[in-house]
């Protein structure tokens, strides 16, 4: 299926007119740009940049008890011989790796097998994208009856095979990687749906002059199609970093962080330090440091996918 | 399901009298309220609560309460601190009785004495009358009564009787002590899972109430009972405790490894997959309606002593109400925590009823005479111990419960357990010892 | 042989996708089957069937309410955005000025500085500006949303100047303009990014759990994880199954009648 991108009137002048549009730009009239942008400018202030400067200075606020406020690092040192941060540090980066690597090579996969428009793909489409449409809790509370040990879903049909009762959720060695798997099917459907667009930007002719060259399915993958896929990597990976931060939904109402830390992760730390523990300065070191740790893997992902698709040609 | 008496309903008018003295003109607006509650034990504890409320604002016009389910005791506790934080706290909350403490420390709830006073009697004199003594510790603080006991738990051993006598036990001869437990447990195991000696939930709550339970019965206090910055994590009747589930879990193998639920502890039991099992009596009228195999309850096996930490939940006054609201909330209080409402929230899930005048009215009388698992969780109350609370209470319980967790996984030994605990709530409760015990004398 | 290994691999491909489907086959099967029966996990069970659990999901939970705050706050931000974003979008797309390229920067900074991530200070900033525990504090953070700036950016570039230039002529100021020329033109563009917002913010689930606290004001991701603890704590798998349904349903049944629109709005939405 050829998503539509065009607008709906015919665009001959498309071209020409983009290009007029920027060689003639009426200069230096900031009043109507500043007039447009004020409102997203407003909020955008108030709820992104406001926040940013707000947590950094709540961070550098040391004092759990009313009326005690001195500004020092302590909430950072605090922060780091936390072994609870360490552990949710650690689990973010398994679970990251985790999620989107699998996520987007299984999207992968899926978009080149589901490439061409027939009844059959569209219908295999549909039903990998679902997932997208249902929040995060609803997954969170199917999968609590579907890794039930002994009686639920897993279990059920995993004892026609001999094995029996699986604690998928309360062993900390397969709950992360069952909290892990739950991502995987909400996300994959998704990016699919990028790599989609991005291959229907693939020219076939290239691939098919290459196949008839003799190149393998593997070659044609490695040197035509993921260079020119470079774009879209470009755009989900940054969102697949985004969501390994900031979907916790399933941690906070199947696992809280647990068995024995198991499943905690930065933003779930964060989370349970604000809530719980009343502890805003830690709350905000911890915000500090996962916010920095994104904006430098987001930058680094970048920097690398430009480097890549620049060296293939 | 039990059906509401005559009696029943004509008794629980006694509110209304609170009620009244709320508003003057007959026409007045009703005042409005809400009531957080918990649902913290299995069963469909919600929609009895809602039909309790309807029924509770259907007989009197002053007070109209809405009530918002709000999930698990931590949840509760989350929601009530952050509305009372924003500045629009709930009228009430069902608390988790361990959690009253914190808010008195972080000054958060209002004490109950002048509308226990204002209503003809003295607020300490309403308390020893009408509650058991074992839940005085974790409602009265500082001489003060900041929490009304709604419903009371302690932890039982559940057992099949039939798994017992497969195994050549004796079904009416429970083990009593530890060795005995451990014993009986390795005689009902039978090999693959196809049935575990005993269960226990060892999530979040759970798992550190049980803890508190075996620490206690081990002898130890596990907690400063009066001061809320101080635990014995690793004292020897915490380390004996953890090396008893560490001996059933890893070493006998007569307990599954790793966490389980409260679901899956039932589930286990009802298809006869665990023999014996330690649940909350909260959860006594759920297990009754679905355990189709014959079983028994007992008292939880001794150590130096028997130990039954109490659970459950009281009703608190956030701070920042109106008098009238209070006042109105004192109303439905007393409603709720009347004998005969009491005895019936009682009876529907299990829970003992905190109100001792509970037992002396007929309908408790014949229903604990042909509910013998009802009678015994009431016999254990001689045993009953209070309940872990200190200040960052859900974090210091934590410090505890992830070692433990730990330990069922085989992650960690006993002795560094202990230690780790230890050394984790220690950090936890450093600020509140150093304004407190340690606080400088200028 | 070709012929074999297609079938092979299509075989395990469906088999892939099948799995995709087992969580929402179970749904939809266990939600009709009232009771506790024993093998709830059955995908193929024998029956009864029936409505029941659909009644006591309904009755429990407060469904009408939840769906009525969360079309409140999923239509209120849709308002809003359209609004702010088709104004900044222009600015961007047709209006030089000086520090263009840097506010630019700025607005793409909020694509990783969701609010979830912020929810320390944004709680903070929501009791101060008394909007805690209100509707319109879920909505707030979202009312700017560099999405669909840009988004709005790219759609107003691929417009002809003509349609400006000819409606500039007639005396139509910039206001004007962005209503009556770009916006109509820009419809698709608009379509797919409402598809795109109302999905994110009808699933949206820490944020609204933070901002409030009182039950009427929750939504239905909120309003669902409560009552499947509930649920839960009764082994009713049934009833959960049924609520997850009452949940999903709106978007599911949106996404399966309208599915190329959907699909071609994701799409066109990540097109750079």
């Amino acid at each position: 299926m050829t998503p539509s991108l065009a607008v709906d009137k015919p665009n001959p002048l498309a071209g020409i007119a983009a290009t007029t549009g920027s060689r003639h730009p009426p200069s230096g009239r900031w009043l109507p740009a500043l007039i447009l942008l004020a409102p997203s400018l407003i909020m955008l202030a108030a709820f992104t940049y406001w926040p940013v400067l707000r947590v950094i200075g709540e961070s550098l606020l040391v004092g759990r008890f009313a009326g005690q406020g001195t500004i020092g690092f302590d909430n950072y040192r605090r922060l780091f011989v936390d072994p609870h941060f360490g552990r949710a540090a650690w689990n973010n980066l398994v679970y990251a790796a985790g999620t989107i690597g699998p996520s987007l090579g299984l999207a992968l996969a899926f978009a080149l097998a589901l490439r061409e428009t027939n009844r059959l793909n569209s219908c295999l489409r549909t039903l990998v994208v679902m997932p997208l449409m249902i929040p995060l809790v609803a997954a969170a509370a199917l999968f609590s009856f579907i890794l039930l040990p002994g009686d639920g879903l897993l279990d059920f049909y995993l004892h026609r095979f001999g094995l029996g009762m699986v604690n998928w959720l309360g062993d900390p060695d397969l709950a992360l990687g069952s909290v892990i798997a739950i991502t995987v099917w909400k996300n994959t459907g998704y990016y699919m749906l990028f790599f989609l667009a991005g291959l229907a930007g693939v020219p076939q002719d290239v691939v098919d002059a290459a196949r008839i060259d003799g190149a393998g399915a593997f070659r044609r993958l490695r040197s035509i199609i993921l260079p020119l896929l470079g774009p879209t990597f470009g755009f989900v990976v940054p969102i697949a970093l985004v969501n390994a931060l900031t979907q916790i939904d399933h941690v906070v109402t199947m696992t809280q962080g647990g068995p024995s830390d198991a499943t905690n992760l930065l933003l779930y730390y964060i989370y349970q330090q604000a809530a719980q523990n009343y502890d805003f300065g830690l709350a905000s070191a911890g915000t500090v440091i996962s916010v920095g740790a994104l904006l430098a893997l987001s930058l680094a992902s970048f920097r690398a996918l430009e480097r890549g698709i620049h060296y293939e040609g | 399901m039990i059906s509401m008496t005559r009696r029943t309903a004509l008794g629980a008018a006694i509110a209304i009298p609170a009620a009244t003295a709320l508003s003057r003109a007959a026409f007045a607006a009703p005042t409005e309220l809400d009531l957080f509650f918990p649902v913290p034990v299995q069963g469909m504890l919600a929609d009895k609560m809602k039909e309790l409320i309807g029924r509770f604002n259907g007989q009197q016009q002053a007070v109209a309460v809405t009530a918002v389910y709000t999930g698990s005791y931590d949840d509760t506790n989350l929601k009530t601190r952050a509305a009372i934080k924003a500045g629009k706290p709930p009228g009430a909350v069902i608390m988790s009785a361990n959690f009253v403490r914190e808010y008195v420390i972080n000054d958060e709830v209002d004490p109950f004495d002048p509308y226990i006073e204002k209503g003809g009697a003295g607020a300490s004199a309403y308390f020893d009358d009408s509650f058991w003594p074992a839940l005085k510790p974790n409602a009265v603080i500082g001489g003060k009564i900041f929490g009304i006991p709604f419903q009371n738990s302690t932890p039982l051993l559940y057992y099949n009787t039939d798994a017992f006598k497969d195994a050549g036990l004796d079904p009416d001869r429970p083990p009593t002590d530890w060795a005995e437990w451990v014993a009986a447990a390795r005689n009902l195991t039978k090999p693959g899972g196809e049935r575990w000696g005993s269960m226990f939930p060892a999530t979040y709550d759970y798992c550190g109430w049980l803890t508190s339970a075996l620490v206690m019965q081990n002898g130890g206090q596990y907690y400063n009972h009066d001061y809320g910055g101080e635990v014995f994590y690793d004292a020897p009747s915490a380390l004996g405790a953890l090396m008893l589930l560490d001996k059933m879990v890893n070493q006998d193998k007569t307990v599954p490894p790793g966490v389980s639920d409260a679901n899956a502890c039932t589930s286990a039991f009802f298809a006869g997959r665990t023999a014996m099992m330690m649940l909350s009596t909260g959860s006594l009228s759920f297990i009754r309606s679905n355990m189709k195999l014959p079983y028994k309850v007992a008292f939880l096996p001794r150590s130096v002593r028997h130990a039954a930490p109490i659970g459950g939940a009281s009703l608190i006054l956030p701070k920042g109400n109106t008098p009238e609201r209070q006042q109105a909330a004192w109303a439905l209080i007393s409603w709720l925590t009347s004998p005969e409402i009491a005895g019936e929230w009682s009876r529907f899930t299990g829970y003992f009823a905190p109100r001792k005048a509970a037992y002396d009215l007929p309908e408790m009388k014949s229903y604990l005479a042909e509910h013998g698992d009802a009678k015994v969780a009431l016999d254990q109350l001689q045993y009953a111990v209070p309940w872990f609370d200190t200040f960052n209470t859900v974090a210091v319980r934590k410090a505890m419960e992830d070692q433990v967790q730990a330990i069922l996984s085989a992650k960690s030994t006993p002795a560094e357990s202990a230690k780790a605990a230890q050394k984790s709530a220690d950090a936890l409760l450093r600020p509140y010892v150093e304004q407190t015990a340690l606080k400088s004398l200028g | 042989m070709k012929a074999d290994r297609r079938l092979l691999g299509l075989a395990g491909l469906s088999a892939a996708v099948l799995a995709w489907a087992v969580p929402f086959a179970w749904m939809v099967v266990a939600s009709l089957r009232p009771g506790v029966p024993q093998d709830i996990a059955s995908l193929t069970p024998a029956g009864p069937f029936g409505l029941e659990n659909f009644a006591a999901a309904w009755h429990s939970g407060n469904f009408p309410l939840w769906y009525l705050n969360t079309l409140t706050v999923c239509g209120g931000i849709l308002v809003v955005q359209l609004v702010t974003i088709s104004m900044a979008g222009y600015a961007f797309a047709r209006l030089s000025f000086p520090g263009r390229n840097l506010l630019f920067a700025g607005f793409l900074l909020q694509l990783l500085l969701i609010p979830p991530l912020l929810i320390v200070p944004n709680l903070a900033t929501l009791v101060s500006l008394h909007l805690y525990d209100t509707l319109l504090g879920i909505m707030a953070p979202y009312f700017a949303s560099a999405f669909g700036v840009f988004l709005m950016r790219q759609t107003f570039r691929a417009i002809p100047r003509d349609y400006e230039e000819a409606a500039t002529l007639e005396g139509a100021g910039i206001v004007a303009l962005i209503r009556h020329v770009l916006v109509p033109l820009a419809r698709p563009g608009l379509i797919a990014f409402a598809i795109v917002s109302v999905t994110a913010h009808w699933n949206e689930f820490l944020w609204p759990l933070m901002a409030v606290s009182s039950p009427r004001s929750q939504v239905l991701t909120v309003g669902l994880a409560s009552f499947a603890s509930g649920a839960e704590a009764g082994s009713a798998w049934g009833i959960v199954a049924a609520g997850t349904v009452l949940v999903a349903a709106p978007l599911l049944v949106g996404f399966l009648a309208f599915q190329r629109r959907f699909v071609s709005s994701f799409v066109f939405s990540g097109i750079k």
